[in-house]
């Protein structure tokens, strides 16, 4: 499935629209000529390493993004490593999958120990040479996400789930063209970057990418305004800090405007639909153990969207989707009735990296054998099949987007003091959007300065508080265990 | 009000807004240098600015302040 839906449409694209622009790069145009002799470029150092996982830093360059093609056109997987995060955290990603070679742009290299390969130095290369078949079981990449246990944890995605996502976005309707300008806003080490690079390049269609490095919502504002972007995949928060601005943007060409990554408020929809007047615009939800977004509410614009607590309702399974909705004990909820949403599907991944622990806890296998996945998410299905989000079982929060583990933080943080104090993560949201706050149970207050340097060598700058308070003595609630909701009153 | 005032009353904003005291800014600091200066603390601190300055920075004219400096020039030639 994905040698004929993803890379012969691949190569059909380099092949046919040769003088069509690929990507805008900061305001640098590539052309599909010009990408075809840099995957060409790539591949033919690549084709002489055995290792199936490559690691790849996430660079925003053309170099980068010709490299996940050249990867895959050689039938392996990358490992995006992202360049603005702590080395500790890249290095850990290294360890866990065992990578020995990383195609690098960057001028120097962070990585002395691997096998790396300076794509920016390759040049351009004219001889093509035909794609590596290979299986749909065999993977595309590894993406690394926020653990409990201080570890990130690896989501490794198929060829097959990468293909029956395309598939059934294609069968919802969503279709691209050749004139279509597209968003590319998100990190290559978030997994809706590949909807964003994807789907456009599989059109003939041009990507205008936005780096790690900018402010987003002014990065994506600027692109949106500059270039008439018609078709955009976003996270909430960005139209959500644009909400101020709204009157100074108008981009009647936008086909399609699609949300994902977290809740979608739906204040904040309305004021953008005036703002894209002319455009389908879509409410996608999905974890990365799901491949990019799975089920999907395409919103009426002119009647009232679902809704529950202002967020709007995340819709129902795409097409080659299974969702269900179950209780404690396993058993589906009725309608309306509040529980555990499960996928399962094509679109499935076969289990955390190296954790069966973790696969143990997270999949299951009900009695028609269909293998669910359990998302944490809190959701009920209403009377037509359409599914309402309610929240989180757990302590995952979202932050712009990013799922963030507080357990991961405070797990660091516990290391920090050898495990000898008590530090408890709480998220706050003044209407700005969900913000990180860390309180620590008797120790120095130096304000926290130390601390904060030592989460900084170990997290992505998200996941760092905002703020961290010193308390004499944690409050305890009637079980004797820390009261995190007061903690919360009093650092919030 | 000269450009120097401005990157007074702006390095205040910015020691409040990203909760650090000693912040030094200069001209040529952008969102890259000064740590948390994100997307959230960047609207936070444009807020400031308007309510202090009493002006209305347009999103247009934000997406072009590429540093501290061009940040300065655009409060000093709004307060007149």
């Amino acid at each position: 499935m994905f040698n004929n839906l993803i890379i012969s449409t691949l190569q059909f694209s380099l092949e046919k629209y040769g003088e069509r622009n690929a990507f805008c790069i900061e305001g640098e145009y590539y052309s599909y000529a010009r990408l075809k002799k840099k995957i060409a470029a790539v591949r033919k150092v690549l084709h002489n390493v055995s290792e199936e996982n490559i690691g790849l830093v996430a660079n925003d360059d053309l170099d980068t993004y010709a490299s996940i093609l050249a990867v895959w056109m050689e039938g392996k997987c990358y490992v995006p490593l992202h360049p603005g995060q702590p080395l500790d955290r890249c290095m850990d990603i290294i360890a866990q999958v065992e990578i020995m070679t990383i195609l690098d742009s960057s001028e120097s290299t962070r990585y002395r120990y691997n096998n790396v390969i300076k794509t920016s130095t390759l040049s351009d290369e004219d001889k093509q040479i035909s794609p590596q078949e290979q299986a749909d079981s065999s993977l595309a990449y590894i993406l690394f996400t926020s653990g409990s246990t201080g570890r990130p944890k690896g989501v490794p995605i198929s060829r097959g789930n990468v293909a029956a996502f395309v598939d059934s976005v294609e069968k919802l309707g969503i279709t691209l063209k050749p004139e279509d300008r597209c968003l590319q806003m998100f990190d290559l080490t978030f997994d809706l970057s590949v909807q964003s690079y994807l789907l456009p390049l599989l059109a003939g269609a041009c990507v205008y990418t936005v780096s790690y490095k900018e402010i987003k919502y002014q990065a994506v504002f600027a692109l949106l305004d500059e270039y008439h972007i018609t078709a955009a995949l976003m996270v909430p928060s960005v139209i959500h800090s644009l909400r101020p601005y709204m009157e100074e943007i108008s981009i009647p060409e936008m086909r399609y405007s699609l949300f994902c990554g977290e809740a979608l408020n739906i204040d904040d929809a309305k004021a953008w639909y005036e703002c894209v007047p002319n455009a389908n615009v879509w409410n996608m939800y999905g974890p990365t153990e799901c491949t990019i977004y799975c089920t999907a509410y395409r919103m009426r614009v002119f009647c009232a969207d679902k809704q529950t607590n202002g967020n709007v309702c995340i819709g129902k399974a795409m097409p080659g989707v299974k969702t269900i909705v179950i209780d404690d004990k396993c058993i589906p909820c009725t309608t309306g009735v509040k529980g555990e949403l499960c996928l399962a599907g094509a679109q499935l991944t076969q289990g955390y990296w190296n954790d069966e622990k973790k696969n143990n806890e997270a999949f299951f296998v009900a009695d028609d054998g269909t293998r669910y996945y359990r998302t944490g998410d809190i959701c009920a299905c209403d009377a037509l099949g359409d599914i309402e989000y309610y929240g989180r079982k757990d302590s995952q929060v979202k932050v712009n987007g990013y799922r963030v583990e507080l357990s991961e933080i405070e797990c660091v943080a516990r290391k920090y003091y050898d495990g000898k104090k008590a530090v408890v993560a709480v998220v706050t949201d003044r209407g700005s959007g969900n913000t990180i706050k860390m309180a620590v149970e008797q120790a120095e207050g130096n304000n926290g300065f130390e601390l904060k340097s030592f989460l900084q060598s170990k997290l992505p700058s998200y996941m760092i508080p905002r703020e961290i308070h010193f308390l004499k003595k944690f409050p305890q609630n009637t079980n004797n265990k820390i009261d995190r909701k007061l903690i919360k009153e009093i650092i919030g | 009000m000269t450009k120097e005032e401005a990157l007074e009353a702006l390095s205040s904003i910015f020691a409040e807004v990203l909760d650090e005291k000693d912040i030094e800014l200069d001209y040529q600091m952008t969102a890259n240098d000064v740590d948390r200066w994100d997307s959230i603390t960047n609207m936070t601190i444009i807020s400031e600015i308007e309510s202090r300055f009493n002006i209305k920075l347009k999103l247009r004219e934000i997406i072009k302040l590429k540093n501290v400096g061009a940040l300065c020039d655009a409060i000093v030639s709004k307060s007149k």
